[in-house]
């Protein structure tokens, strides 16, 4: 007698074929758009002049003397040093010079930094009206009807995941309306982009935020960053940096080998 | 010998891989990966695929050391049509063309004065400047090529193909304190790299070979890096050659010297000391061993050891041979 009531809907077999079907025929091809969009969008980057660069790969040289120093010898290691050291404190590699000691000019102002921006609004703007228009458009044609049902059972708190737009409170979880299902195509084609246009597609809007949230902020010199001011404190890095050389006694470890492997 | 491939060529292709290269030529410049149907169409049927360009570049590049270059024009100005003629990478693939197609000093000036006009318009193409230095080694100025290098590395210090050719140019013209330097700057940026460290033990050896009083210190840290290659990767045929090299060298010094009881204290004050002689020889054993080893493992034509480079192993037999005459 325990045994809960099966609920049995019956649905209109054209049910598929006029909702679930076209909902995710048309996600997929809004995914598909949206990637060739991006692609069309997206502006070639910018190239950095000369001093830039150099000041960059200055910078990237001393990380790497700091990284390796251990393969030179102490005398090639301390003249290095000196040499870099003197010339980090002196701002020699600074792409301009004339600006330091200065504070940076607001970010904002910067056109190379707005033009960044404007790339992330494109890209934005790419996720954002294709979602509105195709929310409006389920909601329009298709609020409030029961589409398919799942397989397997699942607990309560499913239900506003599954059932949003269909207002009954007693309709077992299993069954999925169609906004729920735009919800469900919307975050979980990215396997399928994958396959259809390659693992590096832009088709998806949540790695496109995850990309979004990690690249803005990062890069080593960001234009919100004072160049001299990682340069000085590279230089401090170098200067307290203790050289074990290990090329030391590389003999004596080398016949150590040789026995052991002998033995 | 590694298997020919146009998709990842090895970055030293010996002459008959790069002839077996550019012998698919005909094969791949028959069809078009571009579709020749007008726009919407030739979107869907095209065959491109973004390994047909790496294909097609890596073509270019045997089919001109091979002096096929009918087919090298072909795949250049299909990479143009595709691409553009200003494309940074393509730019440098015609200026290569222009090069390998020279005929004479003359045409080859007039590609430097190319690359100059491009280098105004865009400082920052660093291929267009590697280029440049190539086409001054070509013209035997060395020197230049040198002072064009120097102004390449200040902007660009993280190049280690950059610093790599600096040193072999310094080493060319006998500059071995410069050398070093440099080969130095390649370890910095590839620590690990067993050849950046026996190149520098050349470069040492070279340095103490060239004066007329053998230098113990030079010597030593040839032995040192030459000892740091081998313990990186411990089958590299060229660590053991200059380890046996080098080691022999020492072992004559270092018994001369202790029997004319030369004062060592002279070099003990330096920062490299200078190794035992019973290390010395205990490492030319080993370096004898396994050079041994080697060869006879490359003779008998076993699977796994038939990568080494037959010249070498052709080298490291004569030098067994020299060493086993002097003991008989």
């Amino acid at each position: 007698m325990g045994q809960p009531v099966v609920q049995t809907i019956h649905r209109d077999p054209a049910l598929f074929w006029w909702i679930l079907l076209p909902i995710t025929v048309v996600m997929i091809l809004t995914g598909i758009l949206r990637h060739y969009a991006m692609t069309l969008l997206q502006s070639t980057p910018k190239k950095a002049d000369l001093p830039k660069i150099r000041q960059q790969r200055s910078l990237t040289r001393g990380v790497n003397l700091r990284a390796n120093a251990n393969v030179i010898s102490s005398s090639s290691f301390a003249a290095r040093k000196a040499y870099m050291v003197q010339a980090y404190q002196e701002g020699k590699f600074l792409a301009e010079p004339e600006q330091r000691g200065k504070p940076r000019p607001n970010p904002m102002s910067d056109p190379a930094a707005m033009e960044g921006m404007m790339g992330m609004m494109k890209g934005n703007m790419a996720m954002m009206i294709p979602q509105t228009l195709i929310m409006g458009w389920i909601n329009a044609f298709f609020s409030g009807f029961v589409i398919m049902k799942l397989p397997f059972p699942l607990t309560p708190q499913f239900k506003s995941m599954l059932q949003s737009g269909v207002g009954t409170r007693d309709l077992d979880v299993r069954w999925v309306s169609s906004l729920s299902w735009y919800f469900l195509t919307l975050f979980g084609l990215q396997p399928v982009y994958n396959f259809i246009l390659g693992s590096n597609n832009a088709a998806n809007q949540v790695s496109q935020q995850m990309a979004m949230a990690n690249g803005s902020g990062g890069g080593m010199m960001g234009p919100e960053q004072d160049p001299d001011k990682l340069f000085l404190s590279e230089a401090e890095n170098l200067e307290v940096l203790e050289h074990r050389w290990i090329l030391e006694g590389i003999e004596d470890r080398l016949v150590a080998k040789l026995a052991a492997v002998s033995v | 010998m590694t298997h020919a491939n146009l998709l990842s060529p090895p970055s030293q292709i010996p002459p008959p891989t790069a002839l077996a290269l550019s012998q698919k030529a005909p094969l791949i410049l028959s069809t078009s990966p571009t579709s020749s149907l007008p726009w919407p169409l030739s979107l869907l049927f095209s065959r491109e695929t973004p390994e047909s360009w790496t294909i097609h570049e890596n073509l270019f590049l045997s089919a001109l050391r091979t002096g096929d270059e009918a087919s090298a024009l072909t795949t250049l100005e299909r990479l143009e049509a595709r691409f553009g003629e200003h494309n940074e990478r393509i730019v440098t693939l015609r200026g290569i063309y222009n090069e390998a197609t020279a005929q004479g000093n003359a045409d080859l000036e007039k590609v430097f004065d190319g690359y100059e006009k491009i280098l105004r318009e865009d400082a920052t193409n660093m291929s267009i400047r590697k280029r440049r230095v190539a086409v001054l080694k070509a013209l035997g100025r060395t020197s230049d090529a040198v002072t064009a290098l120097t102004a390449l590395l200040t902007n660009s210090p993280t190049d280690a193909e950059a610093w790599a050719e600096a040193s072999e140019l310094y080493a060319s013209l006998a500059a071995w304190g410069q050398a070093i330097y440099c080969a130095e700057e390649v370890l910095l940026i590839t620590p690990n790299a067993w050849s950046a460290h026996a190149h520098i033990a050349t470069l040492h050896y070279l340095s103490s070979a060239t004066n007329n009083t053998p230098n113990l210190v030079s010597l030593a840290m040839s032995l040192k890096h030459f000892c740091r290659a081998v313990e990186l990767n411990d089958s590299y045929l060229r660590g053991y050659y200059g380890l046996k090299f080098v080691t022999s060298k020492l072992n004559a010094l270092l018994s001369e010297a202790s029997s004319t009881s030369l004062k060592r204290n002279t070099q003990d004050d330096d920062d490299v000391p200078v190794p035992s002689i019973e290390t010395v020889k205990k490492l030319e054993e080993l370096a004898t061993s396994k050079l041994a080893g080697i060869v006879r493992q490359f003779k008998s034509g076993k699977k796994g050891w038939m990568g080494y480079d037959e010249a070498e192993i052709i080298a490291a037999r004569e030098l067994l041979d020299r060493d086993a005459k002097a003991v008989r």
